[in-house]
This record gives structure tokens, C-alpha cells and sequence, in this order.
């Protein structure tokens, strides 16, 4: 197939920045990375990037096509050079530019460094010297977020970081929430306290573009709301977006609604509120905010209130209420539904038989 | 010299990580170097298990392990290195554990283990079908806790000999250009292997042999070369690997007629037989047209969608992506793909080399634990056991002696040959070379071998090593130089490719991956139950032999 890609091209030496257009033939099956290596081997011999798997596991090749990030190898080229359609590939996002498609990965290894991402067990060691009993149930908490290979390309699409470049952002996280969920680490706590600070979990925007452009299913997103979650379990709550969070969730248990109102002394506290009277009144003038007192309750808060017991009656605090390994696999399950079409069916490969044994005319080459 | 270390490892997948931890807790101050980043590592891409006799399973025992890697080696392994290997091996899985592995697990919640090819019980500890990719991750979590520094994107080039030791690595650094020696009191190479040899392959761009090709460079001897290991399910057609789990899971091989051909080969294990059976069942029924499109298929389909998802998602995902194919609905087109490398740098038990100061583990190292084949799942225990032991080692000789010196002299004559390649004006591009000996190997010296077959390889590697010599780079610049990098492989893989056919010509029998059904079609041990070693003399390749070591199996006919 005829493929044709634009690359930006950059040279850290001189800062020169030129998008170059690439035009080859290259086979059918070809994925981005297999169209790069052409580029690379064939036309110009210069063009850098990382890569080394090839199969989706190393997250060498993490880089951006049309402005979204992707895993090279991964990025299979055929209909998109069927459609006529001419990819701009980029380096990642969010990191600084070594070369052409090469980010210096040093300041996202320093976030997943400062999370202590490795395990700190406790003094209960299992007495027979071999492995910790736990169930398969259990370690399906963290089953995504030990999925993760570290390509970057969440960090690369994260709008909290691009706003504050030291936020932790959705790796580190995720690395992190791996340990706050095994239960063989015995520094939980200690762990929320270190996330929870400045430019940690509640600096998310909740973009949702991590769980979006990561190329393993990791869902970092879903990491740092679980963190959040156990955070408010155990009590580590001073950071206003845990206050935040906790309004909500106190404003729907009392009222049914979320009193907005109320929500910005709830989370920033009351002298910083003061400061920001004149621009309440402002919007209290323009109609924007309501003051009822005594608050409005809603007709329905029973159901609201009934769904808080709900949670608390079944344990469901914390990040096992949160997002449990079961969706964890079925994220992984690629659509795969129930009641399918039938494997053996018409026209499908034949059944298997054994050497001596009559072939199965069930489903079969002759009928395709 | 940027700095100066203890013990200097060079490579960072399972084994350098591994020895380095080792190293490092011996109380040696350790540095790494890897022309990637650790996690990069192709120890990632393993996928079905790592073996050790936990009996969790099924009852088990370190013996049973040992004879039937003995057995899988067809006889060639040495057993002494292999009964420390089978008895060491259920303790690192248990470290591994109380780091963090993140381990499949039982219903009673202890370490799950599934059956694997020739093994006498289910025996093969994994994480889903990203077993690698734990390993990889526990690892590198170890190294950032004790804080190893890591040269990250130094692409190791020439060991520093110097008094008649290794002294330290002069690289190439990716990331600012430039060459930089790092010195070490001792060094350890553990750079996996070299499959990119192969047109097909499961290997990574990345496995090309450096470390074995900068050991043969140095001197030092290779030890059964001629064993390269064809693993039987690779994806068609990007030769992307499926695990040996999927068949561990119970999956089916298939003509194109749907039948389970492995019966008529191996009437009792089917599948489940080693890895060399298996590539030569899948090659015979290709080559005598039963196949498809030059593959076999791997049916999962009876495996059912729940247990595919759960305990084989991974394999799943590569049908999927690389194939088109999802193998809950439809059975996926495998054939045997370069693999594994049995052999590589000699070294002892304690992953000594022959250099004083110089250790090797893992693929690039040969104990040797595999011998002509190795079993399915042994090869990630080998890094971490032989890793383990290689690392402590260097760092016992290390905290002994205390200097490093590296002459002048080599830095320069290092300098002089880069810059005679990196100024060269013009020649012919690396591809079109590597692209030959992908093709060349994959023709002459893969499954099944033949005289006149290895003996024309030679000669076309001759040829490329004539053509290497005008490889023309076209990037002239310092920073992330791959271009470069990748030239200085392809010669690596040129050089070792030759001691791998010179090696092959001379094993005048068959046996494990080395099968010559032509000419020679048994297994000879009255001549042949010897290692071959080869070394780099003249600008050629010298061979020798060294003898194995036996402990208690005597050889035996392999059926499975």
C-alpha cells in the first residue's frame, strides 16, 4: 500500500522545527512504527525515535499521530492510508523534545520515583518463608494499574500538567495506587498522606484523556479517583479538593442536592471566602448563584440518602467501592459479549480432530 | 572516565537488574548500563511463566525439574549448573513474591502454576500472560529503592582489558553523542540475545547480541552457538510471540485439514512436547504442504471466551492487533520464529567468565543450563537465579581489589575506529544488509539444517562482512544517533551469526534445536556430547570443544 505521513522534524541543537511529508509503499499489515523504520531505513536516515518491542509491551514508541498519542507499534496504517487521510506524527506532549519524535523522559521518571513505587511490606511476614496467601480477587484491585509499561502516552495528553508541569500526574499515580491497593504493603497510609499533597491526586481535571489515549487499559484516571477515595476513607482530607469532594457528597446526603453555594466555604474555607465576596456578590447580582435559607431539601432525598447506606452498610468506602477488579477485566475483554457467534459455525475453520479420527464435517473449509 | 563502580552491569533486563540488586545488598557500589531504559528491556515481552518446583499445583521437587531440564537440554546441559539452578529456583520465586510480584494466584491464594511443555508437572508460576512484563516491573522497583545508578540510552561498545582484567565498558552515549567510558572493578554483560539474526523472530530490535559480540571481540569464548532455539507459535506474520501458556491453557495445533498433527510426532505430550519437537512437527507438516500459508494454527477456540480473557488476555490482544484474528471465534496462523539463544558467553556457576573480572547471565550467558533446548519457562528463572548469583559474585571479587585504570590508548583507538565509521562519506545503508542476513539465516540455518545449506551461509556471511565494511551512516549528528547504534549491531550480529554456523557445520548430529534429518538424523553421543566453543581469531571464528558435565543422568532416548 501507498502510505504518506508528515512528521515534524526538530533539531535540539539549532531549535529548528520543519514538518516534513514522507511518501512510500510499504506491506499491508504495517503498523506506524513498521512505516517509521521505511522512512528511516529508506528515505532519510536521520529520523529519530525510540523503539524496541515492537508488540506493545516495552512503551518505547509512545508519540503522537494527529495530535493524540499512541503507541506506534501498535497503530495498525491500512485504512488510514486507504482513506487518503495524511497522519501528522509528533513527539508526545507535556515532555521536552530530545529530537524529532525523542522526548527526555527524565522529569516523567522523577514523578514515578517519587511516589516510592515499590513495595514496603510490614513485619508479617508468611512465618514459612514462601508466599503471601492472598486471593486472585483481591489482587484484581490493582490489575490495571499493574498493567501500565510506562510509554507516557497519558502523560503526554494530561491538561492538569500542562498547567502545572509538576503535577504527579496519571502514571505516577497509577504506580502509586498499585501499592496503596496490594495488600502486602503495609505503608497505605503514609502513601495517601505523600499523594495527597500539592500537585498530587486532587490536581486531576478529570479530562478522562488519560483513560482515553492510554494504549494497555490501564485507566490512570480511575487509579487517581481511587485514590481519592481511600484518601477521604482514611481521614486525609485537608486538601480542598477532598473537601470538595466530601461537600458533595455531604450536600447530596442532607438535601438531596448540591448546594453550590455553600461548596466554596466547604472546600477553601471561610477567611478565604471572605476574600472572594465581591465576586459572589457579582454573581448573586447577575442571577448566577441562589441563597435559600433554610436550603431547599429535594422530594426524592430518601433514594439519595438510601444509596449512602447502601455503601456504607455493604463496606463499599474507599477504593473498593470504587472500580473493582471485575470491570478491571472486563475492560480487557476488547467488546467481547455473551452469545457470540458460534466458533464452529458455517464457513469457520474446521473442528479439530485427532490423527485416526473421522474429521468433523461441522463447520469446515469445504463450506467457505 | 565519567565514573567509576564496583561492579558495573551491562544490560538491564531480568539478569542485570537481578545481578545488580544482588550486587548492590553484597554491599558493592553498582552502576547499570542499558542503550535503553530499564523497563524497556525485552525480559518484558516473556510471557507464559517462570519455572520452579513449588509443587502448588501438583506434588513436585527440585530433582524432577532438574531431570526434565537435563532431558530438554537432549542431554547437553550441564547438570551440575542445573541442579543448583532447580534448587535455588523456588527460593527466588519467593523473594520475588515478598517484593511484589505481581503473581496469578490459587484459590487457596497461593502462587498458581500452569503445565508447560516437556515438564513433568504444572510447574510454571505466571501472571496472566505477562509474566515478563511483572518481572520487569518488581525489578525495576527494587533498583529505584536502592537507587542503582542506571546509564540510560548508553550503548555498550568495547570492554576496557587492561592488566589482564576487565576494567569497565566504553559506550556510546544515545541521548548526547559522544563516547564515555564507565570503569568497573568488575563487569557483568547481560545483554539477552541476538534474535534479530532472524527475518522471523519474537525478539525485540533491540536483541542483538552486543554484549556476546563485545565478549567475542575481547577474546573470550562462545559455548554451543550453533543452538538457537525456533519457538513454535509465533504470530503470523509479524512473528510477534504467543505464549507456550496458550497451549499450557490446553490450546490446539492444527493442519489445515483441522487435525492435531502433534500426535503423529509426540504421542503422548501432543502440544505439550518441548519446544524443538514442536518446531519440527510445524515445519514438517509445512513443508509437506499441510499447512497454511506457510503457518499451522493455534486453536483456542474450545478454550472458552471466560478462561481467554482471564488467563490469556495479552495473546489475545496480539491476535487481535497484529493478526486481525480474535481467537475466541477463530483459530490464529502460528509457525516457528528464531526465539531463544541456548548458547553464549562461557561462564561458571558463579557466571564467571574466563576473564578475570568479567561475568556474564542470562540469554547471552551460557552455564549452561538449556543445552540444545530449552524448556518454556527456564529461561526467566535463569535470569534471576544465574543473575543472582553472577551479581554477588562480582561484587565479592570486587570489594577485594580496588583499582580501576583504563589506558589512554584504548580510548583513543576506541575514538578512531567510531569516527572511521561515523565519517565514512558514503557505502551501502545497514538495511539492505540486515535484511540479507535476516532472509539468509532464516533459509539456511533455522529448523532443519543441511550441509550444503550451512555451508553456502557461511560463505553469504563472509559476503556481508566484506559488504559491512563499506555500511554507510547517514546521520552525522550527536544527538540520538540510532542510525548509528543500529550499524555497530548489525556488525555485531554478522560476527556472532558466523561462530553460530561454524559451530553448526561442525556438530555432525542432531540434537535439541540442532536438527540435520539429512544427513545426520541421530543424536551421536559418542562424538558429539560435548559443548562446541568458538572464538574470534584472525578475523575468523576458532572452535573447540570443553566437555559437559554430568552429575547423574546418563543420556537416554527423548520421547515425549
Amino acid at each position: 500500500m501507498q502510505v504518506a505521513l508528515k512528521i515534524w522534524r526538530y533539531d535540539s541543537s539549532t531549535g529548528d522545527r520543519v514538518l516534513r511529508d514522507y511518501e512510500f509503499d510499504a506491506p499491508d499489515e504495517a503498523t506506524l512504527l513498521d512505516c517509521l523504520d521505511i522512512v528511516k531505513d529508506k528515505l532519510d536516515g536521520t529520523l529519530a525515535y525510540r523503539k524496541s518491542c515492537r508488540m506493545m509491551i516495552c512503551g518505547s514508541c509512545g508519540m503522537r499521530m494527529d495530535g493524540a498519542a499512541v503507541l506506534a507499534c501498535k497503530m495498525r496504517m491500512h485504512d488510514i492510508a486507504q482513506s487518503g487521510h495524511i497522519p501528522v506524527i509528533s513527539a508526545m506532549g507535556n515532555l521536552p523534545i530530545v529530537k524529532d519524535l525523542v522526548v527526555d523522559m527524565d522529569p516523567f521518571w522523577d514523578k514515578f520515583k517519587a511516589m516510592k513505587p515499590y513495595l514496603q511490606p510490614g513485619y508479617d511476614r508468611p512465618a514459612d518463608g514462601k508466599e503471601y496467601r492472598i486471593s486472585q480477587e483481591r489482587m484484581n484491585a490493582v490489575h490495571k494499574e499493574a498493567l501500565c509499561i510506562n510509554c507516557g502516552c497519558c502523560v503526554s495528553e494530561c491538561n492538569a500538567m500542562e498547567s502545572d508541569p509538576e503535577f504527579l500526574g496519571p502514571q505516577a499515580l497509577a504506580k502509586g495506587m498499585r501499592f496503596v491497593g496490594d495488600p502486602r504493603d503495609a505503608h497505605k497510609v503514609e502513601r495517601l498522606e505523600e499523594y495527597s499533597g500539592e500537585h498530587g491526586i486532587w490536581e486531576c481535571t478529570r479530562c478522562f484523556f488519560c483513560n482515553e489515549r492510554c494504549p494497555k487499559g490501564v485507566d490512570p484516571r480511575d487509579a487517581i479517583a481511587k485514590l481519592g477515595a481511600e484518601a477521604i476513607k482514611e481521614g486525609i482530607d485537608r486538601d480542598m479538593g477532598a473537601k470538595h469532594a466530601k461537600w458533595f457528597i455531604r450536600s447530596t446526603e442532607t438535601t438531596g442536592w448540591l448546594r453550590e453555594t455553600e461548596l466554596v466555604p466547604k472546600t477553601q474555607g471561610v477567611v478565604s471566602s471572605v476574600k472572594q465576596m465581591k465576586f459572589a456578590m457579582g454573581l448573586l447580582k447577575h442571577g448566577k448563584a441562589g441563597l435559600s435559607f433554610p436550603p431547599d431539601i429535594a422530594a426524592d432525598v430518601d433514594e439519595a440518602r438510601f444509596l449512602h447506606k447502601i455503601v456504607h452498610a455493604q463496606g463499599r468506602l474507599g477504593y473498593e467501592g470504587h472500580v473493582q477488579g471485575e470491570h478491571a477485566l472486563a475492560k480487557l475483554a476488547h467488546g467481547y459479549e455473551e452469545g457470540g457467534r458460534d466458533p464452529y459455525g458455517p464457513g469457520s475453520f474446521p473442528r479439530p480432530y485427532l490423527p485416526g479420527e473421522e474429521p468433523s464435517s461441522n463447520g469446515g473449509a469445504e463450506e467457505k | 572516565m565519567i565514573g567509576e563502580h564496583d561492579v558495573l552491569v551491562v544490560g538491564a533486563g531480568c539478569a542485570g537488574m537481578r545481578a545488580a540488586i544482588a550486587a548492590h545488598d553484597a554491599g558493592a557500589d553498582v552502576a547499570m548500563i542499558s542503550k535503553l531504559h530499564p523497563t524497556r528491556s525485552h525480559s518484558g515481552a516473556a510471557e507464559g511463566g517462570i519455572n520452579a518446583a513449588l509443587g502448588n499445583a501438583k506434588e513436585d521437587s527440585p530433582e524432577i525439574h532438574a531431570y526434565d531440564t537435563v532431558k530438554g537440554s537432549d542431554f547437553i546441559g550441564d547438570q551440575d549448573a542445573i541442579e543448583i539452578f532447580t534448587a535455588e529456583a523456588p527460593g527466588d520465586i519467593y523473594q520475588l513474591e515478598h517484593w511484589g510480584a505481581f503473581f496469578s494466584r490459587r484459590e487457596d491464594g497461593k502462587l498458581a502454576q500452569r503445565p508447560f511443555g516437556a515438564a513433568g508437572s504444572p510447574r510454571t508460576v505466571y501472571a496472566a500472560d505477562i509474566t515478563g512484563h511483572v518481572l520487569i516491573q518488581v525489578l525495576y522497583e527494587q533498583v529505584v529503592k536502592r537507587d542503582i545508578k542506571v546509564y540510560e540510552e548508553f550503548f555498550a561498545w568495547q570492554l576496557v582489558l587492561n592488566d589482564e582484567r576487565c576494567q569497565g565498558v566504553i559506550c556510546w552515549d544515545l541521548l548526547n553523542g559522544g563516547l564515555k567510558t564507565v570503569g568497573g572493578k568488575t563487569v557483568v554483560i547481560a545483554t539477552g540475545g541476538a534474535g534479530r539474526q532472524y527475518r522471523v523472530t519474537t525478539n525485540a530490535y533491540a536483541c542483538t547480541g552486543d554484549g556476546t559480540a563485545m565478549a567475542l571481540h575481547s577474546g573470550l569464548p562462545l559455548k554451543d552457538m550453533e543452538f538457537m532455539q525456533f519457538h513454535p507459535t509465533t504470530l503470523y506474520p509479524s512473528g510477534v510471540l504467543l505464549t507456550e501458556g496458550i497451549r499450557g491453557e490446553g490450546g490446539y495445533l492444527l493442519n489445515k485439514d483441522g487435525e492435531r498433527f502433534m500426535k503423529n510426532y509426540a504421542p503422548n505430550a501432543l502440544e505439550l512436547a518441548s519446544r524443538d519437537v514442536v518446531s519440527r512437527s510445524e515445519q514438517t507438516e509445512i513443508d509437506e504442504g499441510r499447512g497454511v500459508n506457510g503457518s499451522v494454527m493455534l486453536d483456542m477456540r474450545h478454550i472458552g471466551a471466560e478462561r481467554i480473557i482471564e488467563r490469556l488476555p495479552g495473546s489475545r490482544e496480539l491476535a487481535m492487533t497484529f493478526a486481525g484474528i480474535d481467537p475466541i471465534y477463530e483459530p490464529v496462523p502460528v509457525r516457528p520464529g528464531a526465539h531463544y539463544h541456548m548458547g553464549g558467553i562461557e561462564t561458571d556457576n558463579e557466571g564467571a567468565t574466563e576473564l578475570t573480572g568479567l561475568y556474564a547471565a542470562g540469554e547471552c550467558a551460557c552455564v549452561s543450563v538449556h543445552g540444545a533446548n530449552r524448556l518454556g519457562g527456564n529461561s526467566l528463572m535463569e535470569t534471576i537465579t544465574f543473575g543472582r548469583r553472577a551479581g554477588t559474585a562480582a561484587a565479592e571479587w570486587a570489594l577485594t581489589h580496588t583499582t580501576i585504570e583504563v589506558p589512554e590508548s584504548l580510548e583513543r583507538d576506541a575514538e578512531r575506529s567510531l569516527r572511521e565509521l561515523l565519517d565514512r562519506g558514503s557505502g551501502e545503508r545497514p538495511w539492505k544488509i540486515r535484511e540479507d542476513l535476516g532472509s539468509s539465516m532464516l533459509e539456511n540455518f533455522a529448523v532443519f539444517r543441511r550441509e550444503d545449506q550451512m555451508v553456502r551461509q557461511r560463505e553469504i556471511l563472509l559476503e556481508l562482512r566484506e559488504r559491512y565494511k563499506h555500511v554507510y551512516v547517514e546521520d552525522k549528528g550527536e544527538v540520538f544517533n540510532s542510525d548509528l547504534t543500529q550499524a555497530i549491531e548489525l556488525g555485531n550480529m554478522l560476527d556472532t551469526a558466523l561462530c553460530m554456523v561454524e559451530a553448526g557445520i561442525w556438530r555432525k548430529e542432531s540434537r535439541g534445536a540442532h536438527a540435520r534429518p539429512y544427513d545426520y538424523p541421530k543424536r551421536d553421543d559418542e562424538n558429539f556430547m560435548v559443548h562446541s566453543i568458538t572464538r574470534w581469531r584472525d578475523d575468523g571464528v576458532e572452535l573447540s570443544t570443553s566437555p559437559v558435565r554430568v552429575t547423574k543422568w546418563e543420556p537416554e532416548e527423548r520421547k515425549y
